[in-house]
């Protein structure tokens, strides 16, 4: 009976599926079954390698990043300095996609399959504190305040969350003005605006919204765009003990901040594309003369520098508001420790060592500042750091707090709100701070 | 072969037809090409331009000399190619179960089996990577094969039952008068003539098991085990993406589905003619 | 054949033993479906009934249903519902029309066959975050081709329209790309099921003096009804699934969290704010919707082929 083979068949196939399985466990069962309930036990790919390979005997630190391909390089020199000083060690880098890491941290965490070691953006560190995933470094560390000493406060305060440290200041940054010096020279002017009244004036001035040029622009409404000028103009999100927004966000300064973007945006000197909705990008505009200014990330540089090889690039610092201050909103990223990490001591030598002035000047060389004061001006750094270095003095972090994704989503609703119209700035930034206080509470 | 005047305007019409269809489908495929010979300059230029001027290589060589863009191709050509034939068998022989045997449970298996496709894969990722753990599929192409033949499976399965359930039965009952089995009908009838149903179920499983990026982003970490489309989403970064770059790896990958495609193509014809029931 | 206490004594087991061919054809598939589907699909639900922690998931505590009152109550989601389901009611059909009109057509004996076919699944392979880029870039507001056209070329509007950021213009091009996107892969479907028609049929049609027309609703369409089911039930599906070009396209649902897909607020719930709760919830909110419309679908249209 063919019926008979068919079973057969299917027998196969069921035996080829378990075997295949059970050859790929390759061990035995019972240390599967202790792994499932004790969350304590953790295994990393990088133990598994170093299990095939076996009596190496070196610890694997695995480290994941979303560093750019110039960056990359300069890890490498890192990690064989690294190498070479602690030859116990073996550093396994892994690069992530930005968008794609948070998911592939989680769905790691989930499965206790987490890195040793990450560079996380600065805003997902209290989020993972939070969690119970990272590790507090001032109580594990040693040798933590002095290392800390040396940084700059904005780019460290981000790694603060409910009385501890959860990470260390890889690398910073920080927006500041980029303007078009032609434009400039076309309207009779001469030097990039010093104060914000300066701003809106040059702004008004370079624009004319017919042709579609804009005296300003701006990259979206979530909260990383008005930033700069934010905080410039005082602008506060909560209190300083991240307690409540009321009186912070919609207080008369923050007020006063949106509404200077509001305004300018009604009469055409911010463009209208900031509303989202495909304008022509803001590095394109600039290069191109449609944009006379712009607030930007250090990044503008290589970017500009290698699509428009003509434009001359120039860097200013955010122009200072009332209060006769400059200010800029802190980016950038922190190396992290994960709970779940069996070497935590070794991990903690690599985290320190990224923290080494050598290592942050051969990663800094290549486009991301250091955060190490001691290495501001240092000559093999690029000159355009200066300006930036400056900013990064009274540049303010984001709220450090595990909800800000979600405090970040209603800033730029808010924001939407009062440049199409539908609310004014006060009732927009009244409704914010409402919205925000839950999140702190439940936070 | 009678040809009427109808016949011959709706042939004109079909040619008229089909070309305007062919630009709307192709410009932006072209448009992806094109890009992919532009530096970055010319990216998004404005007003587009199909023809780039300066055509330059650049991008392809510096896609295809990314330390692991070769082994990343043959990873992602492996899992396709075991997707693919595993998930063609598979479903094969479930899809016979579901349309022409009688069995306790059988709608309800249908049914369960269906729900399959209807929650979002994203969120079956994080147990499934808890499962891949414990099976040690983490890290292992394996791991990515039996994954994409669990979650294609569903489609594939209801998708040969339709085609099966559109051969007529007179044919089967003719095997069963002969004192044929079901195995008969299976092998002799229902598979030669679902050429192009099965056609179908490997072209689209290959295109999936090439394409897919969430399950292969989290379950694989080593670099040199990833697949293409992980690896091409490294082109982008926070702060720049290189489009040209992505665009250029891009039409390299789209190479391999569109060869599948073509050879499986040329099973969709008459299901009759190749059988030679007709004889 | 006995009827009755017959059928009652030889019982459920007996079929069972009976029918064990048809078990062992389904055992490899079923199990692989088991163990990587059926089981994850249990495991989520679970996490769906309580404020999941991801370190620690025992410690998570239990919130009955309190993560779906969250969703149904959240004009968000009620919002995203809309859109999606206004997307899948243009789309499902949209697609199957065109499809339709590309299978039977390809389906004529015409030249260079094989180049328009694979024209034709172009669409289907090129990825959807290339074609997203490019409808984004065709509808963008200050250097898009639509608004060139319609503005500068045919002069129907005055300004220039900003697609991308107004919540219900932001949908004409996610429907169109849906559309567009979709019809090769339906067509593919369509050709392969016309193969299974006899051409007998056709030729006695037309000796019958049967137009074109009459040859495609009277003997097409009743041919291919299992396929016709197959296609409306998954791209249904496929429709309540969109999210990549809503992504893209919207940003995660800018302006205000007006322009969400299901998904793309699921995705954004669950992984951007990590409320794994309500990234469940409404993950299996949408699933039994769908399951609910496909078993309806195939009912209905399912009937119609008996007769």
């Amino acid at each position: 009976m063919k019926e008979k083979l068919l079973i057969w068949i299917a027998v196969l196939i069921v035996s080829v599926f378990m075997g295949t399985i059970f050859w790929l466990s390759g061990c035995a069962p019972s240390a599967e079954e202790t792994a499932f309930e004790t969350s304590a036990v953790q295994e990393t790919e990088a133990e598994t390698a170093e299990a095939k390979e076996s009596v190496v005997e070196k610890v694997a630190i695995t480290y994941w990043h979303t560093m750019s391909d110039a960056e990359e390089v300069a890890l490498k020199k890192v990690i064989e300095m690294f190498e070479e000083q602690y030859p116990n060690i073996k550093i396994e880098p892994t690069r992530v996609a930005y968008d794609d890491f948070k998911p592939a941290l989680l769905t790691g965490i989930a499965g206790e399959v987490v890195p040793d070691t990450a560079r996380l953006d600065i805003i997902w560190v209290p989020e993972f504190a939070e969690m119970g995933a990272l590790v507090a470094l001032d109580k594990e560390m040693e040798g933590f305040d002095e290392i800390i000493a040396n940084t700059y406060p904005g780019p460290t305060s981000t790694n603060f969350w409910k009385g501890h440290y959860y990470g260390l200041p890889q690398d910073t940054n920080t927006q500041v003005l980029v303007w078009n010096k032609q434009m400039f020279k076309e309207a009779g002017l001469s030097e990039p605006p010093q104060t914000i009244d300066e701003f809106v004036e040059y702004a008004t001035l370079l624009s004319n919204p017919d042709e579609e040029v804009y005296g300003y622009t701006m990259g979206g409404t979530y909260f990383w765009a008005p930033a700069p000028i934010f905080y410039a103009m005082g602008g506060e999100i909560t209190d300083p003990e991240i307690t409540t927004a009321t009186g912070y966000i919609n207080g008369e300064k923050s007020v006063a901040a949106y509404q200077l973007l509001v305004d300018m945006y009604k009469d055409g000197s911010l463009s209208p594309y900031v509303l989202g909705g495909g304008g022509v990008g803001a590095f394109e505009g600039l290069a191109t003369s449609k944009y006379a200014m712009i607030i930007e990330d250090p990044w503008a540089y290589p970017i500009l520098k290698s699509d428009y090889p003509e434009f001359e690039v120039n860097f200013t610092l955010v122009p200072k508001g009332p209060d006769g201050t400059t200010s800029s909103v802190v980016g950038g990223q922190n190396v992290v420790i994960f709970e779940g990490s069996q070497h935590k001591d070794e991990a903690i030598e690599w985290a320190k060592f990224l923290l080494s002035e050598e290592a942050q000047l051969t990663i800094g060389e290549t486009g991301a500042i250091p955060t190490l004061t001691t290495v501001q001006g240092n000559e093999r750094l690029p000159e355009y750091y200066d300006v930036f270095m400056e900013q990064l003095k009274t540049a303010k972090a984001r709220l450090p707090h595990p909800k800000w994704s979600e405090i970040d989503n209603v800033l730029n609703n808010a924001f939407q709100y009062m440049l199409r119209g539908e609310k004014t700035v006060q009732q927009a930034l009244d409704d914010a701070a409402e919205e925000i206080n839950k999140l702190i509470v439940e936070g | 072969m009678l040809i009427t005047k109808e016949e011959k305007t709706f042939r004109i019409i079909t040619y008229v037809l089909l070309i305007f269809g062919v630009v709307i489908t192709l410009l932006p495929f072209l448009y992806m090409i094109s890009v992919s010979f532009k530096s970055q300059i010319y990216t998004f230029e404005y007003p587009p331009r199909l023809i780039p001027r300066n055509p330059t290589l650049e991008n392809y060589i510096n896609a295809l000399s990314k330390d692991l863009f070769g082994r990343n191709f043959l990873n992602s050509l492996f899992v396709a190619t075991a997707t693919t034939i595993s998930t063609v068998f598979i479903s094969a022989l479930m899809a016979y179960a579901f349309s022409r045997m009688q069995f306790p449970g059988k709608e309800v298996l249908f049914y369960i089996l269906l729900l399959g496709m209807m929650i979002p894969p994203v969120m079956l990722i994080i147990p499934q990577f808890i499962i891949a753990k414990y099976l040690h599929l983490l890290n292992s192409l394996w791991g990515l094969i039996v994954v994409y033949v669990a979650v294609t499976l569903s489609m594939q399965t209801f998708l040969l039952r339709s085609f099966f359930e559109t051969i007529p039965r007179e044919l089967e009952e003719a095997v069963l008068v002969d004192g044929g089995s079901n195995w008969v009908i299976f092998t002799k009838v229902i598979l030669p003539l679902s050429k192009p149903g099965l056609s179908v179920v490997a072209i689209f499983t290959f295109l999936y098991a090439w394409d897919e990026f969430p399950w292969a982003h989290v379950a694989i970490r080593e670099s040199s085990r990833r697949t293409l489309p992980v690896a091409i989403a490294l082109f982008q970064n926070q702060y720049l993406t290189q489009w040209g770059l992505v665009f250029a790896a891009t039409t390299v990958a789209s190479i391999p589905v569109i060869i599948v495609f073509i050879i499986f193509q040329r099973y969709f014809i008459q299901g009759f003619v190749t059988t030679g029931l007709r004889r | 054949m006995k009827v009755g206490n017959e059928i009652l004594n030889k019982s459920f087991f007996k079929k069972i033993l009976k029918s064990k061919g048809a078990y062992f054809l389904l055992l490899p598939g079923m199990g692989l479906f088991l163990t990587f589907i059926l089981f994850p699909l249990i495991y989520s639900l679970r996490m769906s009934f309580y404020k999941w922690n991801i370190v620690n998931p025992g410690s998570s505590e239990f919130v009955g249903f309190s993560n779906y009152v969250k969703v149904i109550n959240d004009p968000i989601f009620i919002r995203a519902a809309f859109n999606t389901i206004v997307y899948a009611l243009m789309t499902v059909p949209g697609q199957i029309l065109f499809a339709l009109m590309v299978a039977i057509l390809l389906e004529q004996k015409i030249r260079g066959r094989t180049f328009f076919r694979v024209a034709f699944y172009i669409t289907v392979i090129t990825s959807w975050v290339i074609v997203t880029l490019v409808f984004e870039y065709l509808f963008s507001g200050q250097a898009g081709l639509v608004n060139f056209v319609l503005k500068d070329v045919l002069h129907l509007v005055n300004e220039k329209i900003m697609w991308l950021a107004n919540p219900i213009l932001v949908m004409i091009p996610l429907n169109l790309l849906g559309i567009w996107k979709g019809v090769g892969w339906s067509a593919i479907i369509f050709l392969a099921a016309l193969q299974n028609i006899p051409p007998e049929l056709y030729e006695a049609a037309i000796i019958d003096g049967a137009g074109i027309w009459q040859k495609i609703t009277k003997i097409t369409l009743p041919l291919i009804r299992p396929t016709l089911v197959f296609l409306v039930v998954v791209l249904t599906i496929g429709a309540f699934n969109v999210y990549i070009s809503g992504l893209l396209m919207t940003d995660g649902g800018n302006p205000l969290d007006l322009s969400h897909f299901i998904l793309t607020l699921m995705y954004k719930k669950t992984f951007t704010y990590l409320d794994f709760g309500y990234g469940s919830a409404t993950s299996y909110l949408l699933a039994a919707f769908i399951f609910m419309i496909s078993v309806i679908q195939i009912k209905l249209l399912r009937r119609r082929v008996e007769y």
